[in-house]
């Protein structure tokens, strides 16, 4: 026991334990510890390299999106329809703003005054401190964010930001809207051409990546950072002329007024040797730049429902209904329309010659149903020709020419027509499409072979002999009626003519596609021959409604029911349709107008009353555009409108002389000897032998006139009328005899106040041998 | 009885004429993470001094670089000066040291400066001190003065447990009241291994960690703060952008400097993405910049660091010197490990700093002072022993040599 003193004075040195509970210590705390701690180490930064790594990128990086240019979309002569603009998307970054701490209400202020979004918004959306991206306004226009800028600038605020993004300009607003689409606020395109080239339009966006620090600005000294370029789209030409398209949707949109349609209306304009689409219309439309809004009327209807759910169902009813385009996208029994095509397989075929004679007492009986009613009947249309026949639209010849075709040849043309595509099973439905290159075309529906060849039941033959009981698309009559009148080849309609890189350079080029030749060069010709009686006879022709004077055009109206509807509800529901064919003699285009349901409006329901006239007016604008002279005959010289020439200045007598060489006559009001005014204006189109008030001295009249209804007044009854207000008329189309023609339709309505020398321009249509043809 | 006293005496003034030299490895291995440190710091602050997140730096990049600098130089004078002083001399005033830091830790309970999540700070003369730091040297000094003082009688619960346990006691009912949790439980360590190293009997060992362990149990469910620590150490991925934020952040660092880092200055987590990066993160810094290979070097330049230091104490020239030597070792290691393992996710998330590396002026003068009194140690050791090699020899010459001739 060692003294107690020198106990607690220093001890000399550690005591063996002491020295072994180091070396313990040495051996825990300063080798298996820091082994422990290597091992980690090697376990997070050698073997889970990979996943912190990346997990710690996504952590540092931003990345931004450099938007690629959408390409522009033109018409076939270059006229923009489609094209993206520079715009910014405006958002703020409300924990910069914390970061920062700037004014959230300075800012809130400020962009609520520049973008006019509620104030209170802004406040309530840079609240959230947390985020780092909230969106106060999409798409806003160049001056609008420049202002943003401005204002950011001036305050130095780093919480506002803008993000560059691009916006779709449509410059012709509604035209060909359902063809050429739109894009969503994405920038991807949701319908039409927009939808189904959208991999060519949209190209490839960039990115730029970023390292940034965790305030979310860019990291110092570090070049970590990484550019993807961006691939501008491509631009695509589109075979639409827009003059075309321009002329078409007028006319149609005059007919959808005049006949009260209904359900829409669709037109197609073909390059009959092509298969190109040049114009292709569905009604009703809307505005590309805002193709959320419907038309007001319907709007008017949607606001009047009281629950909001169900208002917002109607809208978007409506607004699938405007984007539909009904030329592919809806199908339809095309009635009469099609006997061209059950005409042109039995020439081809030898079944039928242009001596045979047809007879129609009325009705046709046919095996497996009740007998076929022609639409004259009684009494029915007698002994025909076969171009009587056609020219009369006769159900009961046509039955009985399809009958000739047999139904196993009448199949077969009817495929080789691209109306299906053949099944191996012959109990299968059967469809088929133009595989034109836009999306959303929709099939036609056929009966199965069995059905259809059956030998003891002849009800679908006899029923397809005249246009009914199956579905196909405007695009497919049209297209299969190209080929009858082309000299027989079917070709695959295109709408995309070009696809051109962003430098200009041509990149693709759509060469037309003969899929096959269905009937010969010659039957052709005869087809041809026989679809020109149908409008240029104006005795015997159905489609004479749709005759323009000076040109030679074919064509064939068409009356259906939707037999389906009819079963289901006793409802009868017309579509009327026209397809017609010029120059007829050597085709060019073919212009195929579809209403579907029109309205009581006085004018008889029919292809022959309202589609031919709309073909009619269509092609008198078309034709002309597309450089074709008119040829008059010396009678047509005669009645054809006249434009008015320039008489001011000259002496009264001169200015007589003038006018009555023109097709006009005249008045002259006052005492002069030199004209100083004219009604109507020069250059002005109106009817021939239209009065012209010549004024000598004279002030012409500022009073206003109210329009009479000029509706079944004859054309020259109607020029009368009118002339006694100082009012004038003009034909919109075709007009064949003007003491004949009558008026069914006027641009100006009834009632509305005209100044003195308005030119009024009205539908006329042959109104004798009316009938659902 | 005499004899004794005066050859202790006799002794202490040969030592204070005629001492060795510093231990060179030690001395090498300290400066060498000295010098990498604070130009660690410059890395790793670069990006929080430029956007002067804590108001303080007014945007200049090198703020945090330049004062860490002037510590450290400074921190080398009190270094190389504490090697001078003789052990003897730290034995003398070790109590007063440790008065000294309970009155502090007391006082800043009343005049100190918040700041993460305590009461930790005093300002004196425009800089900042921890009273905790103190009161680690403290515990070392006393303890190794009152072990020597009760030598044989350390097996005992009078002398051996009980003062110690009060005085330790004392200092973390103060360090909790601040809060101060990792400083609390470094201590009770450091205080553990003097009590280790001491003589105390094991079986105290094995009741105090249960006893500790009962009342860190007790502490996680009563305070809020750590329990969600806990969850956040089971699970840093389950809410990585709040409780294991930190965590996350520090895993980000370190598993994507890969095998050879991104380079040395070419961090991305410090840009604002890691907090405390040049504080008690700095070694995700390192390991994300410099790798696996230069975390682990460094990682073993520590060991070898603590190695020397343990070596130094098993061949220091008496128990006292031995004990000190042994305890600030201790502390060293326990930091050091402690740190890398919370960066690592090791254990749970609490605030210790890495010695040497970590910015903070109070901190590395303590430590470098700390290293001094090893190095003070050192000089102590005549030149012969190295090569003596079996302890029970090298106690038995000691003995020897400590006679008077």
């Amino acid at each position: 026991m060692p003294d107690k003193r020198q106990k607690l004075n220093f001890p000399d040195t550690p005591n063996a334990m002491m020295l072994r509970r180091a070396l313990f210590l040495l051996i825990v705390c300063g080798i298996v510890a820091f082994l422990v701690l290597g091992l980690r180490l090697f376990k997070l930064q050698v073997l889970d390299h990979g996943f912190y790594e990346t997990a710690a990128i996504e952590n540092q990086i931003r990345k931004t999106t450099v938007t690629a240019a959408r390409g522009t979309i033109y018409d076939t002569n270059m006229k923009i329809l489609a094209m993206s603009a520079s715009v910014d998307n405006i958002y703020i970054s409300p924990a910069e703003i914390k970061l920062y701490e700037e004014d959230a209400t300075l800012i809130a202020q400020g962009l609520s005054e520049i973008l006019g979004v509620d104030y209170e918004t802004i406040l309530a959306r840079a609240a959230d401190t947390e985020s780092w991206y909230q969106t106060i306004a999409r798409k806003v226009e160049p001056e609008v964010s420049d202002q943003v800028r401005a204002f950011k600038n001036t305050h130095d605020l780093k919480g506002i930001k803008l993000e560059e993004d691009s916006k779709r300009y449509y410059p012709y607003g509604s035209l060909a809207a359902q063809v050429i689409g739109f894009v969503g606020t994405e920038n991807a395109g949701l319908y039409g051409i927009e939808h189904y080239d959208d991999d060519i339009l949209s190209g490839v966006n960039g990115r730029i990546v970023r390292a940034k620090n965790a305030a979310g600005t860019d990291m110092l000294f570090t070049s970590f950072e990484d550019y993807y370029d961006a691939e501008d789209g491509q631009d695509i030409v589109l075979s639409i002329d827009s003059t075309i398209q321009y002329y078409m949707e007028k006319h149609l949109e005059q007919a959808v007024r005049d006949y009260d349609v209904q359900n829409g209306a669709a037109a197609i304009a073909m390059d009959v040797t092509t298969g190109e689409i040049l114009a292709m219309v569905s009604l009703g439309s809307f505005d590309l730049n805002d193709y959320q809004m419907v038309a007001p009327e319907i709007q008017a209807l949607i606001d009047a429902e009281q629950d909001e759910e169900k208002r917002a169902e109607l809208l978007s009813e409506a607004q699938g209904k405007q984007w539909r385009n009904k030329a592919i996208n809806d199908t339809y029994e095309p009635g009469s329309t099609f006997k061209i095509l059950t005409l042109s397989m039995a020439l081809n075929e030898g079944s039928v010659s242009l001596n045979d004679s047809f007879y129609c007492g009325g009705s046709v009986p046919v095996e497996g149903r009740d007998p076929v009613k022609c639409w004259k009947s009684p009494p029915g249309h007698g002994a025909q020709t076969l171009t009587q026949a056609l020219q009369h639209s006769c159900n009961v010849a046509f039955v009985d020419i399809g009958m000739r075709v047999g139904a196993e040849k009448f199949y077969d043309y009817c495929e080789a027509f691209g109306f299906f595509d053949a099944a191996v099973d012959p109990d299968d439905q059967l469809t088929g499409k133009t595989g034109i290159d836009l999306g959303g075309e929709a099939g036609s529906l056929w009966w199965p072979a069995n059905k259809f060849e059956n030998p003891n039941n002849k009800t679908q033959l006899a029923a397809a002999s005249f246009g009914q009981t199956f579905t196909i698309t405007p695009l497919q009559l049209i297209t299969a009626v190209s080929a009858c009148t082309n000299g027989g080849y079917l070709m695959k309609p295109y709408i995309v003519r070009e696809v051109r890189n962003s430098d200009g350079s041509v990149y693709a080029r759509t060469e037309p596609t003969v899929v096959r030749q269905v009937i010969s060069e010659e039957t052709s010709r005869t087809v041809r021959a026989m679809l020109e009686q149908v409008v240029g006879d104006k005795n015997e022709g159905t489609g004479k409604n749709a005759y323009v004077a000076g040109y030679r055009i074919g064509g064939k109206t068409g009356t259906s029911t939707n037999t389906v509807l009819e079963a289901q509800t006793g409802e009868k529901e017309y579509i009327v349709s026209f397809v017609g064919v010029a120059p007829i003699d050597d085709p060019k285009i073919a212009v195929l107008v579809l209403l579907d349901c029109p309205g009581s409006t006085g004018v008889y329901i029919s292809g022959g009353q309202m589609g031919a006239p709309t073909v009619g007016k269509m092609f008198a604008d078309i034709l002309p555009y597309m450089g074709k002279e008119p040829q008059y005959t010396e009678q047509e010289l005669q009645t054809v409108d006249k434009t008015v020439p320039e008489l001011t200045g000259m002496t009264a007598a001169e200015a007589g002389a003038k006018a009555e060489s023109s097709g006009l006559t005249f008045r002259v009001i006052g005492t002069s000897a030199a004209v100083t005014a004219q009604i109507p204006a020069a250059n002005s189109v109106v009817a021939a032998g239209s009065q012209v008030i010549l004024y000598c001295g004279a002030e012409p009249s500022a009073a206003l006139e109210t329009v009479p209804d000029l509706t079944d007044l004859s054309y020259s009854v109607a020029r009368q009328q009118l002339g006694a207000y100082a009012l004038y008329i003009r034909a919109s189309g075709p007009l064949t005899d003007p003491a004949a023609v009558r008026v069914t339709g006027q641009n100006i309505a009834a009632g509305t106040a005209a100044a003195h020398g308005t030119v009024i321009e009205v539908t006329v249509a042959d109104k004798s041998d009316l009938g659902r043809y | 009885m005499q004899t004794a006293e005066r050859t202790l005496k006799d002794h202490s003034r040969d030592l204070t004429i005629s001492r060795g030299p510093v231990d060179v490895p030690f001395l090498m291995l300290t400066l060498l993470l000295l010098g990498v440190g604070v130009v660690m710091v410059l890395s790793a602050s670069y990006a929080s001094a430029y956007y002067d997140l804590s108001k303080e730096t007014g945007g200049n990049a090198t703020y945090y670089f330049t004062r860490q600098l002037v510590f450290a130089l400074v921190g080398v004078a009190v270094m190389l000066a504490a090697s001078r002083v003789p052990l003897k001399l730290y034995s003398r005033f070790s109590l007063w040291v440790l008065g000294a830091a309970v009155v502090l830790l007391a006082a800043v309970l009343v005049i100190g400066s918040a700041g993460g999540g305590g009461t930790r700070w005093i300002l004196v003369g425009g800089i900042s001190i921890q009273p905790s730091e103190i009161a680690k040297i403290g515990v070392i000094l006393s303890f190794a003065t009152l072990i020597c003082r009760y030598g044989n009688l350390m097996g005992t619960f009078k002398y051996g447990v009980a003062p110690f346990a009060a005085i330790l006691g004392v200092i973390v009912v103060l360090l909790f009241l601040e809060p101060h949790l990792s400083a609390s439980i470094i201590i009770i360590l450091v205080g553990a291994v003097m009590l280790f190293i001491g003589g105390a009997r094991l079986f105290w060992f094995i009741g105090g960690l249960a006893g500790v362990g009962g009342l860190f149990l007790v502490a996680i469910t009563v305070l809020q703060y750590s329990s969600e620590r806990i969850s956040a150490w089971l699970d840093p991925f389950g809410d990585p952008s709040d409780t294991g934020y930190q965590i996350v952040q520090s895993l980000y660092a370190i598993g994507s400097g890969g095998l050879f880092g991104l380079g040395l200055g070419q961090s991305r987590q410090k840009y604002l993405y890691l907090p405390e990066e040049h504080n008690d993160f700095i070694f995700s810094i390192i390991s994300e910049e410099l790798g696996f290979v230069g975390a682990g070097l460094i990682l073993l330049i520590f060991a070898l660091l603590v190695v020397r230091g343990y070596w130094i104490a098993m061949h220091s020239r008496d128990r006292y010197s031995f004990l000190v030597c042994t305890g600030i070792t201790s502390l060293l290691a326990l930091q050091v490990i402690l740190n890398v393992a919370v960066c690592t996710n090791l254990v749970p998330c609490t605030g210790i700093s890495l010695p040497f590396f970590s910015y903070g002026g109070s901190a590395l003068l303590v430590q470098l002072g700390e290293a001094g009194i090893i190095l003070s140690v050192s000089r102590d050791i005549p030149v012969t022993r190295a090569v003596k090699k079996r302890r029970p020899e090298s106690v038995k010459s000691k003995q020897t040599l400590s006679e008077p001739s």
